[in-house]
């Protein structure tokens, strides 16, 4: 048993030596991955849809996942635009026909983020439209809050 | 127990791994540069490669009775009874694969939901290649962990397989879905902790083919064991469950033996709505049970008692009158307008006979043809000799590791000439490798007949690795030869096959282990004895389409139309005139508008439009045209959130990091398919490797 574990020892420093050798030529920036929380508040009236735009205006961020939110009505994973997304910004948007929907401040989406480096980011967000259960449209505002890694 | 299994696993990578860093195959540093080592291999396809599109192939029959039906219910099967020996249990990261289709018209909307679950106790990484339909335009990759729901993000291939590589160190569950051929995918899950469910599910759109008044819906469930010459890195390999990494190729697939079986299953329903009513249905390949709501729709599932993935689902459906109602299709995105059509040969082909043939068989012998393949295929080809006429002649070549032929040239169609052929596919067996490209040499390498019209049939089942490398065969020998081949088997390399049949300027017919050969045969030759309308040209009309594909329109043959996708900026309201010739004559066909003025509206238009341009632009990069292809690629497939060679999916989750480190890859091992025999197909490890 010794014996093969002490062969197996072997064989991954072995294996292990040029790996390390090529990492070692990479600039050795910082990748972290992190969740985006982002929020609708559409007070009084029923969210029934929304799009939303998000931008980075500090940081090297990757979008690598887009949940969906708390609400029931919400919980699929959003839509996002693919071709906004080739110019590094990325547009989401989703809807819901249930009956319930939310009202007040809720948790429409999460994105998931990649951090390359160690600029903290900072981003845009902006509220294309939210519409009620109608297609009309409401008023409300749109925030986001960095999440944590549990 | 399932830890020893993984310490097993675990070694036999390093070992592999070893092999290849100091034994001199130096596999790690090519599978770094795999996408660059795959566009300089494959440059010497051929020109023409680059009007291909697989919807274009003129498909002239498919399997057709592949599974026990019940004949008071049409598609409702009998229960299958498993009486086979007992088998050895294999815990694996795959238990289940659900998959839901709708279709309208002819355009099928699908999604594949791959459940994955960790039966080990320790983390894991799974692995796992997959078919899909050859033309399946992947737009949407959701990952469900829980009850939560990811939706994954289509990124350049290498960028997304670094973010995967590493949120995979970091410890985050993450998936990766990339595309090795495009019929050919690889599902990568990782960080999936002990005990714990993971979903991934794929969307696709893609058109069905239609034949001879019926539509077929297509669903592979396994790659087949493909044969990849030696010196090929860039195939697909077939190895033992446990003996990853000892093809040497860039993609593997793991095979259970026969004596091994995993939980691994499948369910698939599909829903049809015809838009008109529907005449009749018909499962060709599984014991189903069918629901008509009413009579323009359908609901078909799978029996639970027939839900082992190692063949492919076949489904065809006719419905009334001689064309499809809703012929054109089209949508808007809001920027472009697209649009499908179906083109209808003439009716009056039907009428006019062909000219003397040279008929040219070409049986592949190799392995995994060994058995019911081969019988099926000698039982073709004597069926085939049969119907030649007296003043065709014919040659008969087999081929797998080398080829020979039946004489040095084709003779006639004597009776006494048939005998001696029939005699000698009688002897023909199967053993040996898939060198396809023998095959081809032999079939198209001699002069030919000038007063006869040479057709070559091969009857393979594809499963080789180097497609690209046998298409640039067939292109620089193929002549005024015409390529009519038949896919022997149940899970047939379709990919192949169709292009080779499209870019031999002929057709391809499928054939089931099960299926009565003689019919398919007979069929097979009712529609070669009719010319085809050729040199099409298109007057539009009104519409203004530019970006139509395929560029240049293929023959139509009695039976088979095309399918076209374009983008347009005009109106539907003008009729569509077609020109072209008929064995040498003129021909001009009017399609009234008011036959498509009602045109119906499908979302999935937009991406199967950009999947035909995808196909096209790696047609002209692969024919070596020199120009930016993999740019233009890359930039269509992420405008329009497609896979590609050179897209990717991948999705992290990264609001909770898993404990520990990775934890060990474990490939998810298929059965071989139906029929196809393990032992000639598979490499097993060896005490060398």
């Amino acid at each position: 048993m010794k014996k093969t574990a002490l062969i197996m020892v072997c064989l991954l420093s072995m294996v292990s030596v040029p790996t390390a050798r090529t990492e070692s030529q990479k600039p050795s920036e910082p990748i972290r991955f992190v969740p985006l929380h982002i929020y609708i508040d559409s007070g009084q009236a029923p969210l029934a849809a929304y799009q939303f735009e998000l931008k980075t205006l500090a940081g090297h961020v990757e979008i690598v996942g887009v949940e969906g939110g708390e609400h029931p009505a919400f919980t699929h994973a959003p839509y996002y635009d693919p071709a906004a997304l080739m110019n590094n910004r990325i547009i989401i948007a989703s809807y819901s026909t249930d009956a319930q929907l939310p009202t007040g401040l809720t948790r429409i989406a999460t994105l998931h983020l990649q951090i390359t480096g160690n600029i903290e980011p900072d981003y845009e967000l902006e509220l294309t439209v939210a519409a009620d259960p109608g297609g009309r449209r409401i008023q409300a505002k749109i925030t986001y809050q960095k999440g944590d890694v549990q | 127990m399932k830890n020893a299994l993984l310490r097993k696993i675990l070694f036999a990578q390093i070992i592999v791994v070893l092999i290849l860093l100091y034994v001199g195959c130096g596999r790690p540093s090519k599978l770094m540069h795999s996408i660059e080592m795959r566009d300089s291999s494959l440059l010497s396809i051929p020109p023409e490669l680059a009007s291909l599109s697989i919807d274009e192939v003129w498909v002239i029959v498919k399997p057709s009775a592949q599974a026990a039906a019940d004949q008071e219910h049409p598609g409702c099967g009998a229960m299958v009874v498993d009486m086979g020996e007992e088998k050895e249990d294999v815990p694996l990261p795959l238990k289940h694969t659900d998959v839901k289709g709708y279709i309208y018209g002819y355009i099928a909307s699908v999604d594949v939901t791959q459940q994955f679950h960790n039966p080990f106790d320790t983390k894991i990484e799974a692995e796992y290649v997959f078919p899909l339909p050859q033309n399946a335009a992947v737009d949407d990759f959701i990952m469900t962990i829980g009850d939560r729901k990811i939706r994954g993000i289509i990124r350049e291939r290498q960028e997304a397989e670094k973010i995967y590589a590493e949120a995979r160190s970091q410890g985050y569950v993450a998936s990766l879905l990339t595309q090795e051929r495009p019929n050919i995918f690889t599902q990568k899950v990782a960080n999936i902790e002990p005990g714990k469910d993971i979903d991934v599910s794929i969307h696709y759109f893609n058109t069905l083919a239609y034949a001879d008044g019926w539509y077929e819906f297509v669903f592979p469930m396994v790659v087949g064991p493909r044969y990849n010459p030696p010196c090929t890195t860039d195939g697909v390999g077939a190895v033992a469950y446990g003996s990853g990494g000892i093809s040497g190729q860039k993609t593997e697939v793991q095979y259970l033996a026969p004596n091994q079986r995993s939980g691994h299953d499948i369910a698939l329903s599909i829903e049809i709505d015809a838009g008109t009513i529907l005449e009749d249905l018909e499962c060709t390949s599984h014991v189903v049970s069918t629901e008509f709501p009413d009579d323009q729709q359908a609901a078909i599932a799978i029996s639970p008692n027939d839900s082992i993935p190692n063949k492919d689902f076949v489904l065809r459906y006719k419905v009334a009158g001689d064309k499809v109602k809703s012929a054109l299709v089209t949508h808007s995105d809001g920027t472009d307008n697209y649009f499908t059509m179906m083109l209808y040969p003439p009716e009056d082909l039907s009428h006019l006979k062909r000219a003397p043939m040279e008929m040219i068989f070409v049986l592949d012998c190799s392995g995994s043809m060994s058995g019911y393949p081969i019988e099926t295929a000698k039982g073709a080809i004597k069926r085939a000799l049969k119907k030649l006429e007296p003043d065709d002649t014919f040659q008969v070549i087999r081929f797998s590791s080398n080829a020979s032929q039946l004489g040095p040239k084709p003779v006639q169609a004597t009776p006494k000439n048939i005998r001696n052929a029939i005699d000698y596919v009688d002897k023909l067996r199967g053993s040996g490798g898939t060198q396809m490209i023998e095959g081809i040499k032999a079939a198209l390498d001699f002069e030919h007949d000038p007063h006869r019209l040479r057709l070559v049939s091969f009857m393979t089942d594809g499963y080789i690795g180097n497609e690209a490398q046998i298409l640039a065969a067939v292109y620089d020998k193929l002549g005024d030869s015409r390529i009519f081949s038949f896919g022997i088997g149940n899970s047939v390399n379709r990919y192949l096959l169709d292009r080779m049949a499209k870019l031999g300027k002929g057709a391809v017919a499928y054939i089931g282990l099960q299926d009565n050969s003689a019919e398919v045969v007979d069929l097979f030759y009712d529609r070669i004895s009719h010319p085809a309308l050729t040199d099409i040209e298109i007057d539009w009309g009104n519409m203004q389409v530019s970006d139509v594909f395929p560029s240049s329109v293929p023959d139509l043959f009695v039976g088979r139309p095309v399918i076209l996708t374009g983008k347009f900026n005009g109106t539907t309201d003008s009729p569509i005139r077609i020109a072209g010739t008929v064995a040498g004559q003129p021909r001009q066909v009017v399609i009234p508008a008011d036959t498509y003025e009602t045109a119906s509206s499908h979302e999935g238009v937009a991406a199967i439009w950009a999947r035909k341009k995808i196909e096209q632009l790696n047609a002209y990069m692969l024919a070596g045209i020199d120009e930016d292809f993999p740019e233009q690629i890359k930039n269509t497939a992420l405008r329009y959130g497609l896979m590609s060679s050179y897209t990717a999916f991948v999705a992290v989750d990264s609001s909770r990091k898993t404990e520990g480190d990775h934890g060990v890859t474990v490939a998810v091992p298929v059965p071989v398919p139906d029929g196809v025999k393990y032992k000639t197909t598979v490499q097993e490890r060896t005490v060398n490797n």
